[in-house]
């Protein structure tokens, strides 16, 4: 049994080690910012106030019923921020939930694009509908436009699965 | 053939109207232990898979190459794969090992191996890991308002009584498509007004969904089918990597979702590669928690007659559930699609998942007839609900639901009608008229309602569309015609999206828009005494339903 646990340590080093050298533009910046987040610190809208904020810099208390209803708010206000999706990923990470913590982190950065363009891109990487150039485009896109490393990542991958699998634009 | 009295009154009960099959492996007709089922295995060199379930990488589909890529913990693979998969069965059920080292295993095992593992089981260690293996502490329940008309009136009502006895999770539909931003409005107005804090959501196509949860018309989404074979998947409209593009999109916009998969999906759409039911659901699961997505909703769902056809089906469909707590998603049970006409199979596939409890035991039961139910009915609906309420009474077990009080729904059903009344007003959206207010308060259901305008209503949806309506408009027209409580309800729901506490694993509000979920309320159970149990003020409640009779009453 304890030969096993440090066989797993060992793996575990060497893997973290593999990901530092190869993987510089595969792990873009992470916004966890060190805040040391845990399930300590949630539901954040209650125990960390703090940290939340609206779309304009509000805090959650500064969001009132009486301002939305007289229109001194605007219903934009109502929207989650890369910050606060990315003190969520945190806490989903000290939960051991590291593929939801990514999914977070992926949104924090769909937060940049609007509606229309996130429906777009999503009926874009629909099997048959885009060609190997036009998903690398978009990755590009993502990339350079929203600052969207890890969504552009993704995109990429999926094209080259496509690819592979025939299933891009005239492959039908 | 003389034939026997017995049998031809055996021919008569209603089980004799369900369709069985025996097993047929290459059409996918065997629910688990399929005979083709791919050997679990798997290689890993230079910190890659390399080989998986007997399949080399560059044989590799879409999803097993998504499933090795994101899913999988290369520090872990190999060394549980090394486990006999008895001894992992015996640990997922052994009280004493604990629900955290369980859940270690869950990505340390390949779609093949984890369908193996539960195969040591039967059922009642199903349930005993499901009690174990859930993710939230607390059980719940989610319902399905929808009706065969689209009847905003009689959705609003259906709404606010589904929220009073307790369902926390609402889902809706649509007979006619261009119905659906109504529909999503009514349950919306209606779930508010029968308790604050209660998740609504339309089940329609993708990229609509989003729409509408974007506007701030349903709250989350559920509707996002993933597949357990490629071409299926792909027959979907969709690859592993749209579907994980959707699910991030839906949270950066502060919206909770969990994808839809089930056993029987493969074979009912003619590609299920002849591997069993549970092996393709396996890699469904698998797929899902590589895109980072929180939960899942399975339990064969809308494929329901293909396992219910098959030996073990019913076990099949307890043993995916499991597998989902395993990778630690949120679990919404199944338990709706009707499969059979016998009252006992109905009853007995529910006991599956009422007696461990589960994140959401239904998805959902019918708060509505099951004429009406447009999910192509449920397994249980408002007919029953004495039925469920005694269940738990008599197993104390809480089933999601509480006892209620006729004048209570009425009242609530009339104010939750009038406030979509008045949101249809202010949106000038098609009146709702007295006439169908009071028809939709005592209604049993659309039978009981007049008809609607179609078209009438048609522009009107697509004029409040144009307009650009969100869910603030909605809040501003509930305080406007004096819903001040349900208004507030409406904002408070919107509220959350800025903090996103609702995005985490098996989420759901209690009534003062507490989070709930399986970050603060995680499952503890270990045995007798620990893990969730009853409270004493909810047991007071179980206990006295309707039918009980008070002992100072008697003889009176």
């Amino acid at each position: 049994m304890d030969k096993e646990l440090v066989e797993s340590i060992v793996r575990n080093v060497l893997s973290n080690l593999d990901e530092g050298q190869s993987g510089s533009s595969k792990s873009p910046k992470k916004n966890t910012g060190g805040n040391g987040l845990t399930d300590k610190d949630y539901p954040l809208g209650e125990k960390r106030k703090d940290l939340v904020k609206t779309p304009s810099g509000k805090s959650l208390d500064d969001i009132k019923f009486e301002d939305i209803i007289s229109g001194k708010t605007d219903g934009s206000e109502l929207k989650i921020t890369a910050e606060t999706l990315n003190h969520q990923a945190e806490i989903a990470r000290s939960v051991d939930r590291e593929q939801f913590a990514k999914n977070l982190e992926r949104a924090a950065e769909l937060t940049r694009v609007d509606d229309d363009r996130i429906l777009e891109i999503y009926n874009q990487l629909r099997p048959y509908r885009s060609t190997k150039q036009e998903l690398l485009d978009i990755a590009n896109e993502l990339e350079n436009k929203y600052d969207a490393v890890i969504n552009a990542e993704l995109i990429r991958e999926a094209a080259d699965v496509y690819e592979k699998r025939n299933r891009l634009k005239g492959d039908r | 053939m003389k034939r026997s009295k017995r049998f031809l009154e055996l021919e008569k009960r209603p089980i004799s109207n369900d369709g069985f099959i025996r097993e047929w492996p290459e059409a996918g007709l065997v629910a688990m232990e399929g005979p083709d089922d791919p050997k679990p295995s798997v290689t890993v060199e230079n910190g890659k898979i390399v080989e998986l379930d007997g399949k080399r990488r560059e044989d590799f589909d879409m999803l097993d190459s998504f499933i090795a890529d994101h899913t999988l913990d290369l520090n872990i693979v190999e060394e549980v794969m090394a486990h006999d998969s008895k001894e992992l069965a015996k640990k997922i059920v052994d009280l004493n090992v604990c629900r955290d080292e369980v859940k270690r295993f869950g990505l340390g095992m390949t779609p093949a191996k984890v369908v193996e593992v539960v195969g040591h089981m039967n059922v009642v260690e199903m349930m005993m890991a499901v009690q174990k293996m859930r993710a939230r502490k607390t059980p719940s329940n989610q319902c399905h308002v929808t009706n065969v008309k689209d009847h905003p009136a009689l959705l609003a009502a259906d709404a606010a009584e589904a929220a009073l006895r307790g369902f926390d999770e609402m889902e809706t539909t649509v007979g006619i498509v261009r119905y659906a931003p109504s529909n999503a409005i009514s349950i919306m107005v209606g779930s508010q007004t029968g308790r604050g804090g209660v998740l609504t959501q339309c089940a329609v196509e993708e990229a609509m969904e989003l729409e509408m949860g974007m506007r701030g018309f349903t709250a989350y989404a559920e509707t996002v089918s993933v597949y357990g074979t490629e071409q299926v998947f792909v027959d979907g409209d969709d690859t592993p990597w749209s579907k994980s593009f959707l699910a991030s999109a839906y949270a950066s916009r502060g919206l909770k979702m969990r994808y839809t998969s089930g056993t029987g999906s493969e074979a009912e759409m003619g590609f299920a590669d002849g591997k069993s039911m549970l092996y393709l659901e396996a890699r469904c699961l698998y797929m899902t928690k590589g895109a980072g997505v929180q939960g899942i909703q399975n339990g064969s769902i809308s494929c329901i007659g293909v396992p219910g056809a098959v030996p073990s089906g019913v076990r099949a469909i307890l043993a995916e559930n499991l597998i989902a707590m395993l990778l630690d998603l949120e679990c919404a049970s199944g338990n709706d699609q009707t499969f059979t006409h016998s009252r006992t199979r109905r009853t007995a596939r529910m006991l599956m998942q009422f007696l461990p409890g589960t994140d959401f035991i239904f998805s959902g039961y019918s708060a509505v007839p099951n004429y009406d139910n447009m999910f192509a009915g449920s397994t249980h609906d408002v007919d029953d609900y004495d039925d469920f309420l005694t269940l738990q009474r008599d197993l104390k077990v809480n089933g999601g639901l509480v006892p209620v009080d006729e004048e209570e729904v009425i009242k609530v059903r009339n104010k939750g009608v009038r406030a979509l009344q008045a949101v249809f007003k202010e949106l000038s959206m098609p009146d709702i008229t007295d006439e169908e207010v009071e028809a939709a308060t005592y209604a049993h259901g659309s039978k009981d309602m007049p008809d609607r305008d179609v078209r009438g209503d048609f522009r009107g949806i697509e004029d409040m569309l144009n307009r650009g309506t969100t869910g603030v408009q909605i809040v501003q027209a509930l305080a406007k015609h004096g819903f001040e409580d349900v208004a507030e309800n409406f904002f408070n729901l919107l509220k959350q999206r800025i903090a996103g506490d609702y995005l985490h694993t098996s989420a759901i509000f209690d009534e003062n828009f507490h989070c709930i979920s399986a970050v603060n309320d995680k499952n503890d159970y270990a045995g007798p005494g620990t893990g969730y149990r009853i409270s004493d003020e909810l047991w007071e409640k179980l206990k006295n339903t309707r039918l009980a009779k008070d002992p100072a009453n008697i003889g009176e």
